[in-house]
């Protein structure tokens, strides 16, 4: 599989199938589409003042988007349309592999990268500062869903059937959610969920967006400092990217198992 | 014939095809070694009972998997190397369809358009595989005839010059399974070449110019229908064991066999034994109910093949043996 041969005619035509498809099931499009764009409302509902609520709702909207849109449901359109034996029809086409993944990943990394771009304008609105580091804020969210397309695809290797995906989905929730919940734990147990990429996309809204430091909720960065804050969270992410991208390409199943 | 008569060149090319699937104790064999060159304007048939090696044979001719060893070319390339260029110009049909269930005919086709380089209008195709009236019609609510010509019309949008076809009309009711015939004669009639496996005898007999017969990963037999059909004797049938004498000395007969009430001639010259046979019943005033006579089929090459399963490593010498 080469990762940049990729055609944007061809992507444009697969991907408007799989709107087609995403928008035809209304269960796929309530989690695809609806239910990322949800935790943005908290914004609105938290304490207009206070920084570190505004923090806790853009990471909540940024892992959902992640999470629902992008690796949910990218995983469960891999596997249905595995099932239906699409994707080994595509690859006797022009279709190259890239073309295929990304055309299927493309309609929820849509709604990931709006819901992530209107996180900025809605919190505004509401009084907070726009993000201190932007380039940073969107490198993040690049990398972010970089990696769950790596996941969805690496889980989809060992997922049996659509309704197998429920379960096989939960290793990558859990490292996220857990990356989240971890702010609560005690410093030694930290060190270790620091580690997880959840942990290390929320360190990284946190010091893009707010300027705050590891485990504070004051903005004590400034833009220049912010890169150097981001560093070891940023490699945290990008390492699981890698990982998650190696997995991804030695286990790719294109037909269901005889 | 018109102008896009394609230069007269082997299209596809198969020399020393091996595949193992799996290592160790665990690997298995299931193509063992086969040639094949499909000349432009040729339809050659790849027959085979279930598990023969066709389809895994064929992956490697689309592209879908490595030869474990030998070559393969198609338009003097290499499918996986050369894919793109190899993939515009070729047209494949999957044994099994494959298409979103919740997308309509017309949305999946145009789908399948929009990933080539030159399609042919959406809108033809539909006419030519008789779709026009399912066009909005999901693909979950066709049946299995609608669905394979579907799939066909994918296969043939981008007019290719080779075409890969793995059972194409299994599922097509007789009316469809003509029609796609009639498409399959109409590629060669352009200089297209057609690759096709199939398990049945009367489409290879009916579209092939060249067949090929597999039989447990190898190619036994290859030739036209009537050359393979020439090396097999011909058959007498006909109802009862009536009470006729010497039946096995009849002029050209070489064998005489009866199961479950029919009694099977084999002969080396039909017309004289014929002949002989009724003159014979004639003189003793014998009926022959339900008499048949027939040259040698196809059929018979390939139960004689299927028949001689006994050895799966060494199917390809006992063959070779019976034939010269």
């Amino acid at each position: 599989m080469t990762l940049l041969d990729i055609s944007p005619h061809r992507i444009a035509g697969l991907a408007r199938a799989n709107v087609t498809l995403v928008a035809r099931n209304r269960l796929t499009f309530i989690y695809a589409v609806v239910l990322p764009l949800l935790p943005l409302g908290l914004l609105l509902v938290g304490d207009n003042n206070s920084s570190g609520a505004a923090a806790n709702a853009v990471v909540t909207a940024l892992m959902m988007a992640a999470l629902f849109p992008v690796y949910a449901n990218l995983l469960s359109q891999f596997v249905t349309r595995r099932d239906e034996l699409v994707l080994k029809r595509l690859r006797t086409g022009e279709s190259t592999d890239a073309d295929i993944i990304v055309s299927l990943a493309l309609p929820g990394l849509v709604v990931a990268l709006t819901t992530s771009a209107l996180a900025v304008p809605i919190a505004v609105v509401l009084g907070q500062d726009p993000p201190l580091n932007p380039l940073l804020y969107g490198l993040t969210v690049v990398v972010t869903l970089l990696l769950f397309v790596a996941f969805a695809c690496w889980t989809a290797a060992w997922t049996r059937n659509a309704e197998a995906a429920q379960l096989t989905s939960m290793p990558v929730i859990v490292l996220v959610v857990l990356g989240q919940v971890a702010t609560a734990f005690p410093d030694n147990v930290r060190r270790w969920t620091d580690l997880t990429p959840g942990a290390a996309m929320a360190d990284l809204v946190r010091v893009s967006w707010f300027g705050f430091e590891t485990g504070s909720t004051d903005q004590t960065l400034a833009f220049s400092d912010s890169w150097a804050a981001a560093g070891e969270p940023l490699l945290v992410l990008t390492a699981w990217a890698v990982l998650a991208v190696f997995l991804a390409r030695r286990s790719m199943r294109w037909e269901p198992r005889s | 014939m018109k102008s896009t008569l394609l230069s007269d060149t082997d299209h596809i090319e198969v020399r020393g095809l091996r595949r193992v699937y799996g290592t160790g104790d665990k690997a298995f064999e299931a193509v063992r070694g086969i040639d094949l060159v499909v000349g432009a304007g040729t339809v050659v048939a790849l027959l085979g009972t279930n598990g023969a090696g066709k389809t895994s044979a064929l992956e490697v001719v689309e592209g879908l998997a490595r030869p474990t060893a030998g070559e393969v070319r198609v338009l003097g390339l290499d499918p996986v190397t050369d894919r793109a260029e190899v993939r515009r110009r070729t047209g494949v049909l999957l044994q099994t369809s494959g298409f979103p269930a919740d997308l309509t005919v017309a949305e999946a086709l145009r789908m399948w358009a929009s990933t080539m380089t030159s399609p042919r209008p959406v809108a033809d195709a539909l006419d030519e595989l008789d779709l026009a009236g399912r066009a909005d019609v999901r693909v979950r609510s066709l049946s299995g005839g609608e669905l394979r010509r579907l799939d066909l019309a994918c296969t043939l949008l981008g007019e290719p010059d080779v075409v890969l076809l793995d059972e194409p009309t299994t599922g097509l009711d007789p009316k469809s399974r003509r029609r796609v015939w009639d498409l399959i004669s109409a590629l060669r009639d352009r200089g297209r070449s057609v690759l096709l496996t199939t398990h049945h005898l009367e489409e290879a007999e009916e579209l092939a110019d060249r067949v090929a017969i597999m039989h447990a990963g190898r190619i036994v037999r290859e030739g036209t229908p009537a050359q393979l059909g020439a090396d097999q004797p011909s058959t007498i049938r006909f109802h009862g064991v009536p009470a006729l004498v010497g039946l096995g000395d009849l002029p050209g007969a070489i064998r005489v066999a009866t199961r479950s009430g029919m009694t099977t001639v084999h002969t080396r010259d039909l017309q004289t034994t014929l002949h002989a046979l009724l003159g014979h019943a004639a003189e003793t005033d014998v009926r022959l109910p339900n008499l048949e006579a027939h040259n040698a089929s196809l059929e018979s090459v390939f139960l004689a093949i299927a028949a001689g399963d006994n050895d799966p490593d060494e199917p390809a010498t006992s063959m070779e043996g019976a034939t010269r």
